[in-house]
């Protein structure tokens, strides 16, 4: 295992990108930070750049004007990271997927610039902390 | 003010409307034309002291409307207005955002969405669609492509 991928597993420190949602799934990501879940003690650490990232966060369903913002928070992660789709609705659109301003899943729109982006998929509307943390687990126990 | 008071005030603005409707005691449609609907925000507004919560547009059957809510809270009545806009080609109406700095946002979205023009508008650009988003497509008119 190359270093950068062991120090990715040993510490993951994520960026949340809000590309769209309601809000409620970015307060089960902060609700993972509090000290009833703690995530800190696994080593993931909220960051404020993509840029000091190993994973990114997505919550939300991409619209058009977020799309070209998700692709330059993705190509300014240093690789290799794990992008892991929040919720329902970054997974596969939810209730929006109707919506004049929806371009699509944040799978479809990563791998257009990316084709072998390493992609979790965390669904729930909003997933519980319980379920976010199970996703980063079995994520970083499968690269 | 009491309830009776405020029918009153009301109607005295009846000359500029096409109906007042009723259905509770604390709940009033006003319907009019687009070109009074400044005139009836603004009584409101200014002479009733009615608050402004928000307005609304509906892609309506035969014409656009625009739904101005206003709350009279002494009373917890609650006063729809509704402006009818006829032209379908070029539907336009009088901003109330000169007097009423608290519509300029939702004015600039219905703008956005339904592509009604608000004469006299301060400040008439693009809120809440994309930057790329053509021009002259309104997502929430009916004719819209999905």
């Amino acid at each position: 295992m190359s270093w950068k991928l062991w120090s990715l597993k040993k510490s993951p420190w994520v960026f949340h990108v809000n590309t769209g949602a309601c809000n409620n799934c970015d307060i089960e990501v902060v609700n993972c930070l509090t000290p009833k879940f703690d995530v800190e003690r696994f080593g993931i650490k909220l960051v404020g750049t993509p840029r000091h990232a190993d994973a990114l966060l997505v919550t939300g369903v991409v619209t058009r004007q977020a799309a070209p913002r998700l692709i330059r928070a993705y190509q300014q992660t240093p690789k290799p990271c794990v992008v892991f789709a929040i919720g329902a609705c970054a997974c596969n659109l939810g209730i929006f997927r109707k919506g004049y301003h929806v371009v699509g899943p944040v799978d479809k729109i990563l791998r257009e610039v990316d084709p072998n982006a390493i992609i979790a998929y965390v669904p729930g509307c909003p997933p519980k902390p319980e379920a976010m943390i199970s996703g980063v687990i079995k994520a970083l126990g499968a690269i | 003010m009491n309830d009776q008071e405020l029918r009153d005030e009301i109607e005295k603005m009846s000359n500029k409307l096409i109906a007042i409707e009723q259905p509770l005691r604390n709940r009033y449609f006003l319907s009019c034309e687009s070109q009074n609907a400044h005139d009836v925000c603004r009584f409101l507004f200014e002479d009733v002291r009615a608050r402004f919560v928000i307005a609304t547009a509906i892609d309506s059957d035969d014409c656009y409307e625009i739904l101005y809510h206003f709350a009279y809270d002494e009373l917890g009545t609650i006063i729809h207005i509704k402006a009818h806009i006829r032209d379908r080609e070029n539907p336009s109406i009088e901003s109330i955002a000169p007097f009423l700095p608290g519509a300029e946002w939702i004015e600039r979205e219905i703008h956005d969405v339904m592509g009604i023009v608000f004469v006299n508008h301060p400040r008439l650009e693009r809120l809440i669609l994309a930057d790329d988003w053509p021009d002259g497509v309104y997502p929430l008119r009916k004719e819209a492509k999905r």
